[in-house]
């Protein structure tokens, strides 16, 4: 029983960051139809500077005071570089999916440079935010991580309210729908793709913050986190949020579970072949629907 | 035809120059250029029917340690290593064709993607393959010293050849037919999974070759040296060379390998460099420097101007 209780709390941990970062893959592909495989590298850079800056904030303050300062820096930094990399670059590849891909792959060599030179390659350990342990139903866990866990689902919450009531999230799924009929309805596409760009990657950068006081960061580390977002995105239907909410979930049951008995490459190499078989069964994926 | 007979001319010009350069550094760039064109034609005889196949790096890798098993434990001769090569990446894209080409849009290029680093993790947790280290003293044959240049000049040749002659055969027509519209080419009665199968098959064996010689050429292979990059390398030649034409990805491979050599001078740098190399030019010139080449021909009265780069994808 507390095995069975470990294991969920680390499903539901892991699962909440994957599904920040996969939503933000999905919503970007759904409203821009484009892989966006630098979408690591704004993990990376948003868990790099929390880790970098926490130091560097007064020890005066409560450390979890830091700690949103540094979430929230993190994610200006990301959204303001998204911003630029849209205008000069993505605006122009939308709805092309090889030459978005080929800019992207810059995008990762280049960033992925430039954040080697700058923090450096070497792994960054960040100091606990709060100290502690919980007992939540017979399982221990840290009090670092249960906020962490707290916070990732908060976010997740917030973001599915945001899709699902406000205008901004209907006309992102309106866009993503059908752009003609979203265009005819009065929505301005390239405003909304604008936004669904910037809400992704803000969902991989935040997925970056939360992920900086659990493991430590370097800048390669974005690489691994997208190989599973694929993962995800294939059982769950590009563009479906559900199916990222679903995916995530599983992705992380399956780590959790293959990761406490074998090891983590092992249930990464066993998350492929799942996938695989499931691909023989249902080439659409989980959720997706047949596409025309 | 005459337009193969002119590449085959090419091919046998480029041929004779590498058995006269007699320098090492100038034949392991020869050596490096040959087989990353080989990658750049592998990856664009998929596009061909409309896919994205960043497995070509794993076909590449399994390709190597196929070729390098042969060479170093079994030692079967430098033949027959190569044609296991060929032959182990070829069926492995069979299977994997079957189970993923059926997907539509970019669902492929996202499998092919996690396909490559999954089997990258599967060679680091081999401790039979050498792990994370690899495998060492894939040597080529003696009687191949000061050749292999040639040797590699030769096939890689051979495949350009081919490529290029399939691509115009009505197997090439049926290929450019799916891509375009393949409900429109499936509603003819023309088996469609079979023709991307065969096509991905055709280029995995490419890619296979290409492993077997990278092999021998670097005699130490890694899992390091099988990562997407190389996939998205190939796909720069490609894109950056100009994809209408087999002959961009020959251009594109040649200028960044070149490149690509001054630039190793920066060492850390590299990095940065190239990236920034594929932003730039996709930023300005996206029909490649084919297109360039065409677009100032146009001007000066000597060509027709190229039609406008089409978007592909994501309908």
């Amino acid at each position: 029983m507390e095995l069975l209780a470990q294991l969920l709390a680390n499903t539901l941990q892991i699962g909440a960051v994957y599904v920040l970062f996969a939503l933000g893959l999905t919503l970007i592909f759904g409203v821009m139809k484009v892989v966006n495989f630098a979408h690591g590298e704004f993990f990376s850079l948003a868990a790099l500077i929390v880790a970098a800056s926490m130091p560097l904030l007064p020890a005066a303050f409560p450390s979890w005071l830091n700690y949103l300062v540094a979430l929230a820096a993190a994610i200006a930094a990301v959204a303001v570089l998204g911003a630029i990399i849209y205008r000069i670059g993505f605006e122009r590849y939308l709805r092309d999916l090889v030459g978005s891909f080929i800019l992207s792959v810059g995008l990762i060599l280049l960033l992925q440079g430039i954040m080697t030179e700058i923090f450096t390659a070497s792994p960054r350990p960040v100091d606990a935010i709060v100290t502690g342990n919980v007992t939540v139903l017979g399982a221990r866990i840290t009090a670092q991580r249960l906020l962490i866990m707290a916070l990732a689902l908060l976010f997740t919450g917030l973001l599915y309210v945001v899709l699902q009531r406000t205008r901004l999230g209907k006309a992102l799924r309106a866009a993503s729908e059908d752009r003609e009929a979203a265009m005819l309805q009065g929505i301005r596409y390239r405003t909304i793709s604008l936004y669904g760009w910037l809400i992704g990657v803000s969902m991989a950068g935040l997925a970056g913050a939360l992920m900086a006081p659990l493991s430590p960061i370097q800048p390669a580390i974005g690489a691994d986190y997208l190989i599973k977002a694929f993962i995800i995105i294939i059982v769950g239907g590009l563009g479906s949020i559900p199916g990222a909410i679903v995916g995530g979930l599983l992705v992380a049951a399956i780590e959790s579970v293959c990761g406490f008995y074998f090891d983590l490459t092992i249930a990464t190499i066993f998350m492929f072949v799942l996938v695989m078989a499931f691909l023989l069964v249902r080439p659409q994926g989980l959720m997706g629907h047949v596409e025309r | 035809m005459h337009e193969i007979w002119g590449v085959a001319g090419l091919v046998a010009i480029a041929l004779g120059l590498s058995l006269m350069l007699s320098d090492s550094y100038a034949l392991k760039v020869v050596t490096w250029l040959s087989l990353n064109v080989l990658a750049a034609i592998a990856l664009r005889f998929v596009m061909l029917v409309g896919e994205l196949n960043i497995a070509t790096a794993a076909f590449w890798g399994v390709g190597a340690y196929t070729a390098a098993i042969a060479t170093v434990w079994l030692k079967l001769p430098f033949g027959v290593a190569l044609v296991a090569g060929i032959v182990a990446p070829a069926l492995l894209a069979v299977a994997f064709g079957f189970v993923t080409l059926r997907t539509k849009g970019p669902y492929f290029m996202l499998i092919s993607f996690a396909f490559t680093e999954v089997l990258r993790l599967v060679y680091t947790q081999s401790d039979a393959l050498g792990g994370n280290s690899g495998m060492i003293g894939v040597y080529p044959p003696r009687w191949l010293d000061g050749t292999y240049a040639s040797l590699v000049v030769l096939l890689v040749g051979a495949c350009l050849v081919g490529f290029l002659w399939l691509e115009r055969s009505a197997f090439g027509k049926l290929m450019r037919a799916i891509e375009n519209n393949d409900a429109v080419v499936a509603s003819v009665g023309v088996p469609v999974l079979a023709i991307k199968i065969a096509a991905l098959t055709i280029a995995a064996a490419a890619a296979g070759l290409g492993g077997g010689l990278f092999a021998h050429a670097n005699r130490v292979i890694s899992p390091g040296d099988f990562s997407f990059l190389v996939s998205v390398y190939a796909l720069a030649y490609v894109k950056i060379g100009g994809e209408k034409h087999i002959l961009g990805a020959v251009l594109g491979a040649t200028f960044l390998t070149l490149l690509g050599q001054y630039v190793l001078s920066f060492g850390q740098y590299e990095h940065i460099y190239f990236g920034g190399a594929i932003v730039a030019a996709m930023l300005i010139f996206p029909e490649g420097m084919l297109g360039l080449l065409q677009r100032w021909g146009a001007r000066l009265g000597l060509v027709r101007a190229p039609e406008p780069a089409t978007s592909r994808g994501g309908h």
